[in-house]
């Protein structure tokens, strides 16, 4: 493209997107192989989750926009290190290969702190905070890492790189087309959500 | 349209090799009337056609533009270490499986590759700077490795020739270790960077914070197809706008234009012939990738700019009767001396005081910090060569609540606005030539073609350990004074490749004896066989080293070119 336009530019590249477009995380996880594929009891849990990590507010929430969906395919492919061997004592979680079942980890570490079936415990919202807070405990961070510190990881990815979290939650500009140095942040200012700089640094 | 070979296949010139420096080669060669075979191993990539991420969103990719990361485990080991590969990218990065390369025993060497049409211009760094005389006198100072036999004054010219080709942006800051060139239009620092540069000046007053210096274009190149910079920041996935300088944007469509290009892709180039009644180089023989089938052309003259491992490896494995020890090495150092910087993070610190300013767009470079040590007085701890430093001060977006507690509606609020600036420096220290660093054939494992794999011995000496020592205490008291809180830093350099500045090899000297080319990167014993890629360099300075490839390149073929018209060769 020799001239640059905005307007021809963008309506291309909705078009190429409406063309070619690719499979959502849900219909992904039908490829799943049957050992990391989730109960439909994992699944929902999974999604309650999310939405109380990144909950509806004037935007969609995390469970709404299928964030748990790209967690259990993020899990099943080892994303954010989950298939990484540990040491720590997490054996009935653990495969042959040493990595963690997060996701039966993290049902079954719910269910037992919320004394119950977690997803039906009033009290669950603080039964979660408490699991977080216990992960990120003030100070340089622990050397053995709570399975939710990847769990969380990959929730927050998933919202903030779907359309809602990352367009209508942030700000998303593929094609800034000019570099402003220094401008006021004010309290309505939201993060660019392609800030490759600090998506890579951040 | 590019051409379609000739029955008969004979060329002027080959070369081998599209990247940055094959690119320059082909253009330079076919606008002085050559007619010019160019061979890359990898597959086509036609400009902006073929840059099939370019405009897709994190929710368009299946994994979220992360990748996936059990592929990348099984096909890119290695690849899969670059901080700019990305399911976006990961196209333009080779497969290492497919690909595979032998680390000598207690060696590891991450070796970043991009086997396509334009190889590595489409995916670098895209720093450019020029090298000073503190660079080429550096061997004869210390006594490592062997005199350049150019120094800055041969390559000024050709440095600028490049630059108004390529267009780069930058800051003049009349600084003898780091020379001006044509810049076009610098990119602005930011707030935090713009403090930082003051209260360094103000503390050291020999000590410069300026912008890269990018091959990013400020200002539109009309003439060349190119638009300005659309600060994306997304280069390595291709950049239809041609607002980066890679092959395909700025010296294929030349080279096209001449009507005297012929391009093949999927090519393997394996042996350089060479007919040792002439003591000539005759022409390549290659690999079809596809199929298996063995091709070969002549040619008047060879170019080897297959990258520096790979121009190496292709000398290597032209050993013949005559040339029992490779191609081109009667004096032994062919495969010796290879470097990479010392590269690793210096520091990073937070820094307070901004909490009211941001910033929009995404700068596709970051800032640097030009070398102070050694220049004209030996101050270096244990290290006699230079350091320098890049890096930036960026603001943290979402990816930072990764790493804290928090759940809920105010942790979603508060994910909502940019967060802490912090500052970075990544230091770049000088990578000392060792004859001990080399590459050799592997002498058991082959590809899938048989031809043996190369095997990269590669260790950072004592030098590099004192410089990067060095460097992270001193990254640390430039952010101190310029009001920061330093939160870490390293002193220990990744392992080699880490840089992605990897060269040596082939190196230049003035000597036959003790070196593989003259000074017009041509080949001592061979004539008419030029390596004007990363294998020609003698030391490594402390800058990003593409634009001096490309400067050697076009001043080698300037020389290729008046020799052949002379019939010298």
């Amino acid at each position: 493209m020799s001239t640059w336009d905005r307007r021809s530019f963008l309506a291309g590249a909705g078009l190429l997107a409406a063309a070619f477009g690719l499979p959502s995380a849900a219909w992904a996880l039908d490829g799943l192989p049957d050992a990391e594929a989730p109960t439909d009891r994992q699944r929902a849990l999974l999604r309650e989750v999310c939405q109380l990590v990144i909950p509806a507010t004037d935007t969609l929430g995390a469970g709404d926009v299928g964030a748990g969906d790209f967690v259990i395919l993020a899990l099943a492919h080892g994303l954010g290190g989950t298939r990484a061997p540990v040491d720590a004592d997490f054996a009935p979680f653990r495969r042959s290969d040493g990595s963690v079942r997060h996701l039966a980890w993290l049902e079954a570490t719910l269910d037992r702190q919320a004394g119950g079936d977690f997803a039906k415990a009033p009290q669950r919202a603080q039964v979660l905070a408490t699991l977080d807070a216990a992960a990120f405990p003030p100070g340089p961070p622990p050397v053995a890492h709570s399975p939710w510190v990847a769990i969380k990881g990959l929730i927050l990815t998933g919202y903030y790189t779907s359309e809602v979290g990352g367009e209508k939650e942030l700000v998303y500009a593929p094609v800034p087309g000019r570099w402003d140095p220094d401008l006021p942040l004010t309290p309505q200012t939201r993060a660019i959500s392609n800030d490759w700089t600090a998506v890579d640094f951040g | 349209m590019m051409t379609q070979p000739a029955e008969t296949p004979h060329f002027d010139a080959i070369v081998v090799g599209s990247g940055i420096t094959g690119g320059w080669a082909a253009k330079q060669l076919t606008e002085a009337g050559l007619t010019v075979l160019m061979l890359d191993r990898g597959r086509k990539i036609e400009h902006g056609d073929d840059y099939d991420t370019e405009l897709k969103a994190p929710w368009d990719m299946p994994f979220r533009g992360i990748g996936d990361t059990e592929r990348y485990e099984r096909d890119y080991p290695v690849q899969m270490l670059n901080r700019h590969f990305t399911e976006f990218t990961q196209d333009h990065f080779v497969n290492d499986r497919e690909n595979p390369y032998q680390n000598a025993p207690d060696s590891t060497f991450t070796w970043f590759r991009s086997y396509q049409l334009g190889g590595r211009s489409l995916t670098w760094g895209r720093q450019c700077y020029r090298w000073s005389d503190y660079d080429f006198g550096a061997n004869r100072r210390d006594g490592h490795g062997t005199d350049w036999p150019i120094r800055y004054a041969d390559l000024a010219p050709w440095y600028a020739k490049a630059e108004d080709f390529v267009g780069v942006s930058g800051a003049a800051e009349g600084m003898a270790q780091l020379p001006d060139g044509h810049f076009l239009p610098a990119m602005e620092l930011n707030v935090v960077e713009q403090s930082v540069r003051a209260k360094i000046a103000a503390r050291w007053p020999e000590r410069r914070l300026t912008i890269g210096r990018t091959a990013n274009l400020t200002e539109a190149r009309p003439e060349q197809g190119r638009t300005h910079c659309q600060y994306r920041n997304i280069c390595a996935r291709g950049c239809s706008f041609g607002a980066y300088f890679s092959t395909q944007s700025g010296t294929l469509p030349a080279a096209v234009k001449t009507g005297r290009l012929t391009v093949i892709t999927d090519a393997q180039v394996e042996k350089v012939d060479y007919d040792p009644a002439t003591k000539r180089v005759t022409g390549v023989r290659w690999v079809e990738t596809g199929t298996g089938a063995r091709k070969a052309a002549t040619s008047r003259i060879v170019f080897l700019n297959a990258g520096a491992f790979n121009s190496v490896h292709l000398l290597l494995n032209s050993a013949s009767e005559a040339m029992p020890n490779g191609l081109a090495n009667g004096s032994g150092v062919l495969g010796t001396h290879i470097m990479d910087h010392a590269n690793t993070l210096s520091a990073a610190a937070l820094m307070p005081g901004f909490e009211d300013h941001t910033s929009f767009g995404n700068r596709p470079t970051g800032i640097v910090i030009p070398r102070f040590r050694n220049l004209d007085k030996l101050d270096g701890n244990g290290f006699t060569r230079g350091y320098s430093f890049q890096g930036g001060a960026l603001q943290s977006g979402w990816t930072r609540g990764k790493r804290e507690a928090g759940i809920g509606e105010s942790f979603k609020h508060e994910l909502r606005a940019p967060g802490a600036w912090r500052m970075v420096l990544v230091v770049f220290a000088e990578s000392t030539p060792r004859p001990t660093n080399r590459l050799t054939l592997s002498r058991s494992k082959t590809d899938r073609f048989g031809i043996p794999q190369l095997e990269i011995a590669f260790a950072h000496g004592a030098e590099e350990h004192a410089a990067l020592a060095d460097a992270k205490a001193e990254a640390a008291a430039m952010l101190t004074a310029a009001g920061g809180q330093v939160l870490f830093g390293m002193d220990q350099p990744g392992p080699g490749g880490t840089a992605i500045h990897e060269m040596g090899g082939a190196r230049m000297g003035l000597d036959p004896a003790t070196s593989v080319l003259n000074k017009w990167s041509q080949a001592h014993q061979i004539a008419n066989l030029f390596v004007t890629d990363g294998a020609q360099m003698s030391s490594s300075a402390s800058q990003n080293p593409s634009l001096t490839y490309m400067a050697l390149t076009m001043r080698a073929c300037d020389y290729a070119v008046a020799q052949i018209k002379a019939g010298a060769i």
